[in-house]
């Protein structure tokens, strides 16, 4: 079976054998070092692949600005949180801006730096050592998080030189390098409408609060820090540098607003009730409808930038009847299940491509279930690529019988590794992923992941496979996901430009419905 | 393996509630019977092949969900997508209030909204090609009976082209006296790239 010793590297990492970084005390139920795979990524990521023309960005970029990752996700986690944090950044190229009077008086040129796999690291933490290693003070615009990466904006060539310099010179607590890449940029979107008079008079008015927030605020900070508020805490320590991206919070982030539009208004800070629990925070969370107020109040523009509408925001500005609404990316829900569903991710997947697959026993429920399913082979199975796949293979579609479709739904999580442990070895990109949270109770959370991964031995050595794979997930032991459901989807990804040559069967979907269509490579025959 | 003979009354209750499911009526929401679909005997099966390792007791029960799932799965599936492509209209109804769907990442919550989604949608000509199902454990639905459903084919939206995509739903069961009926309690859908080949 596959260990992890096979080359140098992994040896290096196998010494190690520490859980990644910010999860570390979480989870000790994992034997494997979580941080193998982010390292072997990050390597690829080096070599060229996909730093920056990930081929999975839709052209419409979505972000989730970011808020603390907390591990008391066991009360926060299942509240019936429908925020949707994404922002739709538009789709016309914008003008050129003279910004005039920014940080050191010269017109900027923008530079997007990028962090691969950055969103293991928390925001501050990560700015902070960037600083402590680059030469030059910088001030970063729009922080946020696409994907795995870490990413952010900032004005001077010479300042992204300095940045770029300091790439695999930094480390992380696992003393994994951390790379930087920078490239040429638009104008952030943010910048683009925020007209300078408004800059400074939010300057003026923050700093002036200032002072007195700074007694009752907790200044240092560990790299981790469950708790919401330091993102309040933040914006009152650093008005200038974060004043641009709190234009941009969404509804999930309103508590750090509230706190600037108290601060706008003139009044003193309350420290005592800045630095309360937790639960006076959660409250002002969870009161949209005074955060927006508080939003509109301070920035009038917002008013442009949506997430008010009750009814279906998402779907604003569609005229044509006609029009499908624009597809976007990964939606989570809240930032707290986006990281802990992340994470959960990299550490199945660690295992899974990079371990031995029993080890994973201890994330199933003792009575889980799992299925697999590929398209439909009407010629001899064994022709298709897919065939190591085949004998698992559940489609209800068209299997009838009864026998045959308890056989092949897997129940108990013994039986889900054994399975699994059959299946082809694999190699899953991460950078690929698209996540949909897509139910959450108290008890239960539901996500399904779409991506790619190739197969890493056998006859299929080297091929590419698109899946879908749906968890449903309850609580598990020390914070941790443990899985009820898992239904995986495989198949071969087509070449984009070769959807329009399929022709158009449409036949009306019914249970009686012939399943058997003989299918060419590519093409479609009608049923009917 | 025994094949489970059609049962004539079944068949015709079946059909029966088919064509009620068509009602306009807006009191009327999509149910069948759980037990009297064709595939279904009588007598519950009791004594047939076990898992290894499982109790029995705990077999016997699991294979009920598993067929159950099943037969639901079956049954709503092909419901669903003709209503979707034939009375978009009547879709909402087999939703429960709270439902939301993730459509390609946007988020529609509610029936209101809901209804007015499947409105502004183009109309439909959906193919299903793959079909799955698994009942979710009464620890994770706090034993409202629910079942995990996954799709998987070929859409086309009116004045757009084609698409593959895959859809997941949970369904979950309310039960009468005399039938069952399942409702989406959540839905995503996605665009997908991949053959179908």
């Amino acid at each position: 079976s596959y260990t992890m010793g096979h080359n140098s590297q992994a040896n290096t990492l196998q010494r190690r054998a520490r859980c990644w970084g910010i999860f570390r005390r979480r989870f000790p139920n994992w034997s494997e070092p979580v941080s193998a795979a982010m390292h072997i990524s990050s390597h690829q990521q080096q070599d060229g692949d996909l730093a920056m023309s990930d081929a999975h960005m839709d052209s419409g970029l979505r972000y989730t600005p970011y808020a603390i990752p907390s591990h008391h996700w066991r009360s926060n986690l299942y509240k019936q949180d429908q925020t949707h944090g994404n922002m739709e950044r538009e789709q016309k190229p914008p003008e050129r801006r003279k910004e005039g009077n920014r940080q050191n008086g010269t017109l900027g040129s923008w530079f997007k730096i990028t962090i691969p796999f950055g969103i293991k690291y928390e925001e501050k933490w990560l700015l902070n050592l960037i600083q402590s290693q680059c030469s030059v003070p910088f001030t970063p615009v729009e922080f946020h998080y696409e994907k795995m990466q870490a990413q952010f904006f900032v004005e001077n060539a010479g300042i992204a030189f300095a940045l770029k310099n300091i790439s695999d010179k930094i480390w992380d607590e696992d003393n994994e390098k951390i790379s930087v890449f920078v490239t040429p940029s638009e104008v952030p979107y943010s910048v683009r409408e925020l007209k300078s008079e408004n800059v400074e008079q939010m300057k003026l008015t923050m700093n002036n609060q200032c002072d007195a927030s700074q007694q009752a605020l907790d200044i240092q900070r560990p790299p981790v820090d469950p708790n919401l508020m330091t993102h309040t805490i933040e914006m009152a320590q650093n008005p200038r540098r974060h004043m641009v991206t709190s234009l941009n919070i969404p509804e999930e982030n309103k508590p750090s607003v509230k706190s600037a539009g108290r601060m706008d208004k003139g009044k003193e800070l309350q420290p005592e009730k800045m630095s309360a629990d937790k639960n006076t925070l959660c409250t002002t969370f969870l009161d949209k409808s005074n955060n927006i107020n508080s939003i509109l109040e301070l920035f009038p523009k917002l008013l442009r930038l949506g997430g008010q509408e009750s009814s279906i925001p998402t779907l604003r500005g569609i005229e044509a009847h006609k029009k499908l609404p624009t597809c976007k990316g990964s939606f989570f829900g809240s930032n707290i299940l986006k990281n802990l569903i992340l994470q959960f991710l990299q550490q199945y997947y660690l295992i899974y491509d990079y371990g031995d697959r029993k080890s994973l026993l201890g994330t199933y429920h003792i009575e889980a279930c799992f299925s697999l399913t590929i398209p439909f082979h009407p010629k001899d199975p064994a022709l298709s690529s897919l065939c190591e796949y085949f004998k698992y293979n559940r489609d209800i579609k068209k299997l009838k019988d009864s026998y045959l479709r308890r056989q092949l739904l897997k129940y108990t999580k013994c039986d889900i590794v054994d399975s699994l442990s059959v299946l082809p070895k694999t190699r899953h990109d991460l950078s690929s992923f698209v996540v949909d949270m897509w139910f959450q109770t108290e008890t239960m959370l539901c996500f399904s992941v779409n991506g790619v991964f190739k197969e890493v031995e056998g006859k299929s050595h080297g091929s590419v496979r698109a899946f879908i794979r749906t968890f449903i997930a309850i609580p598990g032991s020390n914070s941790s996901l443990c899985i009820i459901n898992d239904k995986l989807f495989v198949g071969d990804p087509i070449p984009k430009g070769n959807q329009s040559t399929f022709s158009i069967p449409m036949a009306t979907p019914s249970s009686t419905c012939m399943p058997a269509l003989s299918q060419e490579q590519q093409e479609m025959v009608p049923s009917r | 393996m025994r094949k489970y003979r059609g049962d004539p009354q079944g068949n015709r209750e079946r059909y029966c509630g088919r064509s009620h499911y068509y009602c306009e009526d807006p009191q009327k929401s999509y149910s069948y019977r759980v037990k009297q679909t064709r595939e279904d005997t009588v007598t519950p099966p009791m004594s047939e092949h076990t898992y290894s390792g499982s109790p029995k007791t705990m077999s016997v029960d699991f294979k009920t969900y598993v067929d159950q799932a099943c037969r639901a799965a079956e049954e709503f599936v092909s419901i669903y997508y003709e209503t979707m492509d034939k009375r978009r209209r009547a879709l909402t109804r087999l939703y429960l209030d709270k439902a939301t769907l993730i459509w390609n990442g946007n988020v529609v919550t509610g029936l209101d909204a809901l209804s007015k989604f499947f409105e502004m949608l183009p109309s439909s000509e959906f193919q299903v090609n793959m079909l799955d199902c698994q009942p979710v454990h009464e620890q994770a639905t706090q034993s409202q009976t629910t079942v995990l459903v996954v799709t998987s084919g070929i859409v086309k939206f009116d004045g757009n082209k084609q698409h593959y995509f895959n859809q997941n739903f949970l369904l979950t069961a309310q039960s009468t006296p005399n039938s069952t009926v399942w409702k989406i309690a959540s839905d995503c859908f996605r665009f997908q790239d991949w053959a179908s080949s």
